[in-house]
């Protein structure tokens, strides 16, 4: 038989694959701090030009939802959002929808993963309520949140709170160490473009775009490293889930997966083949995407390490309250926790009959939704 | 559940290959007992409970490792393929084996007994052959060698000849239906099991497509 290829078998050894995280994130850091240079860089007159639309919170959720399609992460977009707020061209009220977005806009992956099935009518109903029940939870999470937090701010005012304790209040400066460290090949990459005349408005848009650039490299290379670090880990816990079933503690490891390969993505698209082939149910599947939903917020209070302003952490925390708020509404009570379960089951069971409705519902759900939405309320 | 995934532990592969070998070692318990009760007098109704839990456990780790192995895709994408699908075919062979060894539990049931016959000793000498065999094969997914793979090929397919001999020698004998059919059909069973522990020691040496067939892919093992 052909052997096996062990994770730390393949291309680098396992210390140097660390080390290449470690730069990689180090990166990451730097791009945010780009990001953030790159919009302080603007006139104030730009400022406003690019961020006016997202006053109305609902064009704000759809700029998250097709922002995060376009990339493909949420990590990635959340990880822009916290850029935009540390800039101070948006402020904490704007970015909180945009995060929610952001967090419906990621399960486009995982729905695009279960369309590998769709030749195989028993595998690909299961495939696609796996990756469906993913949607359902967000759009109750945010049916429900969102006016919650528009009416109260209770999200942003906990969030702030937190902040407030962590690094001092809204309007300060916060002296992150991490800043400290990604402020020098910062100000190499400004030199270098001042260097060949570049300035204001257009100095600030490569900086953005070099920013953005390195953001989602480093991102798919974390991922990526990170991957094939803890690959074994992944399939060992994943097998132990087998035997156990699902519950909370399934939740957990959705979390630490996802904590540990940076993508909610490749944890709920991980499930998707095994959804298929029926080896694992979808009431087992369901909290395991719910333990990644929380998981991917690490990344953007990541990428709030590298900020100037306590806000950007605001929105970070914000992120991590609205998952794990999500859970706390919808999961605890079975009758509630089962609607996202017979929503996607249901959905599955009309994409089986008729596929046109799989079109219909992610061309229109991540694509043209969002899009009408933005060039009306905008 | 959390916690295995902090622990260190053996790869995904590495635990299916452990788990096929004591597979393989629940289907020789199986064999062994089951003939015990056709060759050697043992009561059937006292090792019939053990042979059907035990290929019970057979069956279950059957499809608990198919789980595994799916797993074992989804997360390490194409790059062990061949692996996956080579052990696919590996343990559906193994569990065949221990349904073999329970139809040879069921001639015992039927009443079939070869204890203290004129052919017990060639009898029980294929048996203790075919129980050897399968030590051997769990020997070899253990640790493949593939000189050894190559002599444990001959002697399964020079046994599988003599078996399928003895077979058409009843289907034509001139002895008693019920001294010839019981013979016919326990060399039948025998045939099939080496048939399959010959296929799965294909699976050390054999590029995919060729597991389970012989001459480069040209003759079929376990189906004949």
């Amino acid at each position: 038989m052909q052997t096996a290829t062990d994770s730390t078998e393949r291309g680098l050894p396992t210390w140097a694959r660390s080390v290449v995280v470690f730069l990689l994130i180090y990166g990451f850091l730097v791009g945010v701090s780009l990001l953030e240079n790159g919009i302080k860089v603007m006139g104030a007159d730009t400022q406003e030009a690019l961020f006016s639309s997202v006053n109305n919170p609902l064009a704000g959720l759809f700029i998250g939802v097709l922002g995060t399609v376009l990339v493909q992460s949420s990590s990635a977009s959340t990880s822009v959002i916290v850029g935009l707020v540390a800039s101070g061209a948006l402020g904490v009220d704007n970015a909180v929808p945009m995060v929610m977005g952001a967090n419906l806009g990621t399960t486009v992956t995982n729905t695009l993963v279960s369309l590998g099935s769709m030749r195989q009518s028993a595998e690909f109903r299961r495939a696609f309520a796996a990756a469906t029940v993913h949607d359902f939870f967000n759009l109750m999470a945010v049916a429900i949140i969102l006016p919650l937090e528009l009416a109260t701010g209770i999200l942003s005012d906990l969030a702030e709170s937190i902040s407030d304790q962590l690094v001092g209040s809204a309007g300060s400066e916060w002296k992150s160490p991490i800043k400290k460290w990604v402020k020098e090949p910062v100000g190499w990459v400004k030199d270098i473009y001042e260097g060949v005349g570049l300035e204001t408005n257009l100095l600030g848009t490569i900086m953005v775009i070099t920013g953005l650039i390195i953001i989602l490299l480093a991102l798919t290379f974390i991922t990526k490293n990170m991957r094939q670090l803890v690959a074994d880990r992944v399939e060992r816990s994943l097998n132990a889930m087998l035997g156990a079933g699902g519950g909370t503690v399934a939740m957990l490891l959705g979390l630490i997966i996802t904590i540990a390969v940076q993508s909610s993505s490749i944890t709920t698209s991980i499930m998707i083949p095994l959804a298929a082939a029926g080896v694992v149910t979808l009431p087992n599947i369901y909290p395991v995407t719910l333990g990644a939903n929380v998981g991917t917020t690490i990344t953007a209070l990541l990428a709030a390490l590298a900020a100037s302003r306590p806000e950007a952490l605001t929105v970070g925390i914000v992120h991590t309250l609205f998952n794990v708020t999500g859970i706390l509404i919808i999961y605890p009570y079975k009758p509630i926790r089962e609607i996202p379960i017979r929503l996607a089951e249901g959905l599955a069971n009309l994409a089986v009959e008729r596929h046109l409705v799989v079109v219909i519902y992610v061309v229109g759900l991540f694509l043209i939704v969002p899009l009408v939405g933005v060039a009306i309320l905008r | 559940m959390v916690m295995s995934f902090f622990r260190k532990g053996e790869t995904g592969i590495e635990a299916i290959a452990h788990r096929t070998i004591s597979m393989l070692g629940d289907a020789r318990h199986s064999f062994d007992l089951a003939s015990a009760a056709v060759l050697s007098g043992a009561d059937p109704e006292a090792v019939g409970a053990d042979v059907r839990d035990t290929d019970e456990r057979i069956n279950r780790a059957e499809q608990e490792m198919r789980g595994e192995l799916v797993v074992h895709a989804a997360v390490h994408g194409t790059e062990n393929i061949a692996v996956v699908m080579s052990y696919t075919l590996l343990i559906k062979k193994i569990e065949r084996i221990g349904d073999q060894a329970k139809n040879i539990l069921d001639l015992a049931d039927e009443g079939v007994s070869l204890a203290r016959e004129p052919d017990s000793d060639v009898l029980l000498e294929h048996r203790r052959t075919i129980s050897t065999m399968m030590s051997e094969v769990a020997d070899l997914l253990g640790e493949p060698d593939e000189e050894k793979v190559a002599d444990f090929r001959e002697r399964a397919d020079e046994l599988r000849r003599e078996l399928e001999n003895q077979i058409r020698g009843y289907m034509h004998s001139e002895e008693p239906a019920s001294y010839a059919v019981p013979r016919a059909i326990l060399y039948r069973y025998w045939k099939r099991i080496v048939a399959n522990l010959a296929g799965v020691i294909t699976s050390v040496t054999e590029p995919l497509q060729h597991q389970g067939y012989a001459d480069d892919g040209e003759t079929d093992i376990t189906d004949d």
